[in-house]
């Protein structure tokens, strides 16, 4: 028999005991939940694709189609962001605030702007600079390497830069599209073809004698609404393309063909690494204020840093023309007239920043303050330069403006104090040999300790008095006012899906501009998983940009393996050696039926899921028994 | 003359004629002759609630310039927002305007057409006319305050959010329609709509008002009430079909003109303008000491 108290005792112990081993059970069982629940266990990748809508570009938004659908087919769940072309340009340049996205680059008049498009140095910068956020030391030694020689040397490297490209993918060149455009021969003669995404385009027009429609006018069509909001030549965000801006600015150089001809400047002379500019005799800017060589000195600087070194916040370059500036080591006005820059690169390249547009330094010096908006916080360094719309802007150029309506219209006159309209504007050259002539007398990979470039032939002027520029809401609906006699040229290119309803008519002409701007689907390497190469290799392969060019385009497109057109040839190269092309894109990433480095998983636009599927799994990812692509977190 | 003007000479010749048919065979000559003999009285009964719809139209052709950059600041920057819903409508229902397409052949395109922009604006302004020629001037009360809460109420949607249509996501699913077929066309509706406004649709919602007044009033009009109903449907299915609006776009259209038609007949009779102004004037001998209507 037990007592009560033993009884009492050993219950007691029994509870303590199986409350003891109880807990201990449970805390066994936390301990495990914990660390399963904490190893963050793979879920299916997500990404979004951040493009425009078809209002503003078909194209974009049918190839984000595609690779979202591609995407799905592989496991991997991706959404379309459409953006307004002002917000596109926002989050991909400015704020860096997308996964990949798939939009138009305008490309550039030198291989240097892989540069700034490339470099680690520009990784976190707003802008059109290293959107991607790439970095690679040894590319970074290419880069440099490139600018600092010519010649073959430079294309020899350029071609390494390029094959690394296609094998690292930070971004997918897509395609070179062909630009159409419709203008009125029966109007105006003298057009410029190749020209009319720049300022040469509109230049040198001649109207012809007893032409119906108006008088000394002439009417361009857009349907990019952005010239008519802002005007600013330093926002990220509406230039892409900067037709208008070239037409109400001045650069020392203008790109012109392969090479660069003078244009603020009357000469230039280069003595080692400092080029001297001369500029032209009495210039001035719209609102009659005298151009100097103060203000030349002034733009290379606020360019640089558009808060002119303020200690009190950080520095700010400008959102574009970083490649140009960062080859500029120091300008020093020397006198009213005479500019001697510095460069940290070789000619080549140093001649690229001669191309910058040159701001009035009474307008701008006041733009250099950070903006504040009340309520509002504004990210530090962002000054007024970067952000203002700048209308009305006070340029140099050979059109200065009168008056716009937002979305609506823009309306430009000649400016009659611009230097090619003075008697002897362009009479200066002629006896000197320019370097870019392709004569092939002047083969030296260095050009001769103190060459001088001077303009050869007269300087086209702006010949007729007024520049209107209407808002069209669509292709279609240019195409038709073309038609019906409203318009003389279309600046914006016509879509590719409308060129076909083009009818050309006697004094109706539709011409094409082989372009060197490209599409792309660039890639956010600083967010997991595009900083793994191989996996953006694979996402490249879902591509078939052959297709692309031929159903999105419509043919008008070529497809490419680098971003630099086939066909693109240097203009200093050496031209003694017959024998070799002067192609800056090397024979092994020429589009042969495919792309050589990272071919379309499939043919015809159809991709084989099955064998994409499995390079996934061959790079290191893993499928759920859904299907879908695994992301550990 | 500008494209933009050419169009709407066209536009409004064309409504013009359809309008005066339909005041002949619907309204009937009776009814004009007695209008007319109270022109003035009526004018003066409805000039309120007009004026009021006047003060917002003008008000939301402002407002529409600056909506989307708006819309753009509070859905990118503000946090917690985000209702730019184009992807949620695309990913929902992205199939069924690929099916609704399949039915696509150019009479379909021609009729619709012409409903979109000639047969929604006579939908809308031919009921002003019908009930103008009404004795009880409830009826246009309640159209143009219902009007009036459509265009309130969407402008709202507009700002908080974003979408953009069918023909945006997928344009080669809608090329060779309304806009590539007539172009021109595109002059007068960018004059009125941003490309970012699409949810609801306010197409549907006015229409689809104009539709549920007009089965209130089919004792007086019994022959407006089926044409109503008709264009109403041909309109709605024609901002589908042209790929202007997805089918989320015209469901919550068709809520918001429910809404409004509800609103509109609880506030006319009970709330008016006036009255407002003069029991909040008058005691402060701003509008001097008439004494109040009976």
């Amino acid at each position: 028999m037990t007592g009560p108290s033993t009884d009492r005792l050993d219950r007691r112990s029994l509870l303590a005991a199986l409350g003891a081993g109880g807990l201990g059970a449970t805390a066994g069982c936390v301990h495990r939940a914990r660390n399963a629940v904490n190893r963050d266990g793979p879920e299916q990748l997500s990404l979004t694709i951040t493009t425009v809508p078809a209002d503003v570009d078909q194209v974009s938004i049918r190839i984000a189609n595609d690779l979202q659908a591609n995407l799905a087919a592989v496991g991997i769940e991706a959404s379309i962001d459409p953006l307004s072309v002002e917000e596109f340009f926002r989050a991909t340049l400015v704020n860096h605030d997308f996964d990949l996205f798939v939009g138009h680059h305008p490309g550039d008049d030198d291989p240097d702007f892989l540069y700034e498009s490339l470099h680690s140095v520009f990784a976190s910068e707003p802008g059109w600079q290293n959107p991607y956020g790439f970095t690679n030391m040894a590319f970074d030694t290419l880069l440099e390497r490139q600018r600092r020689i010519g010649g073959e040397a430079r294309r020899t490297t350029i071609g390494e830069i390029l094959e690394a490209l296609a094998a690292e993918q930070p971004f997918v060149p897509l395609c070179v599209p062909t630009e159409h455009r419709l203008l009125r021969t029966d109007r105006f003669e003298g057009w410029n073809d190749d020209l009319l995404a720049s300022r040469l385009g509109y230049l040198g027009l001649e109207q012809v004698e007893g032409a119906e429609g108006p008088n000394d006018r002439l009417r361009a069509l857009v349907t990019d609404a952005r010239s008519t909001v802002n005007l600013n030549p330093l926002s990220a965000e509406y230039y892409d393309q900067s037709t208008y801006i070239d037409l109400l600015y001045d650069s020392l150089a203008t790109a012109d063909g392969d090479g660069f001809r003078p244009w603020l400047a009357e000469s230039w002379e280069w003595e080692g690494r400092t080029v001297t500019v001369r500029l032209r005799p009495d210039l001035s800017f719209h609102d009659g204020e005298s151009l100097t060589a103060d203000d030349v000195a002034f733009t290379y600087r606020f360019l640089d840093d558009t808060t002119l070194g303020d200690e009190e916040s950080i520095e700010a370059p400008a959102p574009r023309y970083q490649g140009q500036v960062t080859a500029v080591e120091e300008v020093i006005a020397t006198d009213d007239r005479t500019v001697e820059i510095e460069v940290s690169t070789g000619r080549e390249v140093g001649e690229r920043a001669l191309a910058v547009p040159i701001l009035p330094e009474h307008v701008w010096r006041e733009r250099a303050e950070e903006v504040e908006i009340a309520g509002i916080s504004i990210s530090q360094g962002t000054t007024e330069a970067v952000v203002t719309d700048n209308i009305p802007p006070v340029g140099s150029g050979p059109f200065a403006f009168v008056e716009r309506t937002e979305r609506e219209s823009l309306e430009l006159a000649r400016f009659e104090d611009h230097f090619s309209l003075r008697e002897d504007a362009g009479a200066s050259g002629g006896d000197v040999e320019g370097e870019g002539d392709d004569d092939g007398e002047n083969g030296n990979e260095t050009p001769p300790t103190g060459a001088e470039r001077r303009e050869s032939g007269p300087t086209p002027a702006p010949t007729v008095a007024e520049l209107g520029t209407r808002v069209e809401p669509s292709s279609p609906s240019t195409i038709e006012s073309m038609g019906n006699g409203d318009g003389d040229v279309t600046v914006t290119p016509i879509e590719p899906h409308t060129i076909g309803d083009v009818e050309e008519r006697e004094g109706l002409a539709l011409r094409d501009t082989s372009s060197r701007a490209f599409y792309q689907v660039g890639f956010n390497v600083r967010n997991a998983p595009f900083g793994n190469p191989y996996f953006r290799r694979t996402v490249a392969r879902l591509l078939d940009k052959a297709w692309i060019a031929r159903d999105v385009f419509y043919g008008h497109a070529d497809p490419v393996a680098t971003p630099l057109p086939e066909g693109w040839e240097q203009h200093d190269g050496d031209d003694r050696n017959e024998e070799a092309s002067d192609e800056w894109v090397p024979e092994s990433l020429r589009w042969d039926g495919e792309d050589p480095e990272v071919p379309f998983f499939g043919e015809d636009g159809d991709l084989d899921a099955e064998a994409a599927r499995a390079e996934f799994e061959e790079i290191g990812f893993q499928y759920n028994d859904q299907g879908d692509l695994l992301m550990g977190e | 003359m500008s494209v933009l003007g050419r169009v709407l000479l066209e536009v409004s010749i064309g409504v013009s004629i359809m309008i005066a048919v339909a005041t002949a065979v619907v309204v009937g000559r009776q009814r004009l002759v007695v209008t007319l003999r109270e022109f003035t009285d009526r004018l003066r009964d409805v000039a309120p609630t007009a004026a009021v719809l006047t003060v917002v139209l003008l008000f939301n052709g402002i407002a529409r310039q600056v909506v989307p950059e708006l819309s753009w600041i509070i859905n990118q920057n503000v946090g917690f927002v985000n209702l730019n819903l184009t992807w949620v409508i695309y990913d929902l229902e992205g199939e069924f305007l690929v099916w609704l397409q399949s039915f696509a052949n150019p009479t379909f395109t021609s009729y619709f057409s012409f409903i979109y922009i000639y047969g929604y604006i006579f939908l809308l302004v031919f009921p002003v006319v019908a009930y103008f020629a009404l004795p009880n001037s409830r009826p246009l009360r309640e159209l143009l305050a219902a009007y009036t809460l459509n265009y309130v109420l969407g402008l709202i949607c507009y700002v908080v959010i974003i979408a953009y249509g069918p023909r945006n996501m997928m344009p080669e699913l809608v090329q060779g329609l309304l806009f590539d077929t007539y172009p021109r066309y595109q002059y007068l509706t960018r004059q009125v709509n941003r490309n970012t406004n699409v949810f609801p649709s306010l197409h549907t919602s006015l229409s689809v008002t104009v539709a549920l007044l007009a089965y209130r009033s089919r004792a007086v009009y019994p022959r407006w009430h089926p044409v109503a109903f008709t264009l109403a449907v041909s309109v709605v299915l024609s901002t589908m079909y042209l790929g202007i609006h997805w089918a989320t776009d015209v469901v919550a259209g068709i809520v918001l003109a429910w809404l409004c038609v509800v609103l509109a007949s609880r506030l006319v009779g009970r709330w008016s303008p006036v009255g407002y102004l003069r029991d909040h004037f008058r005691d402060r001998g701003w509008l001097g000491s008439r004494p109040p209507e009976p």
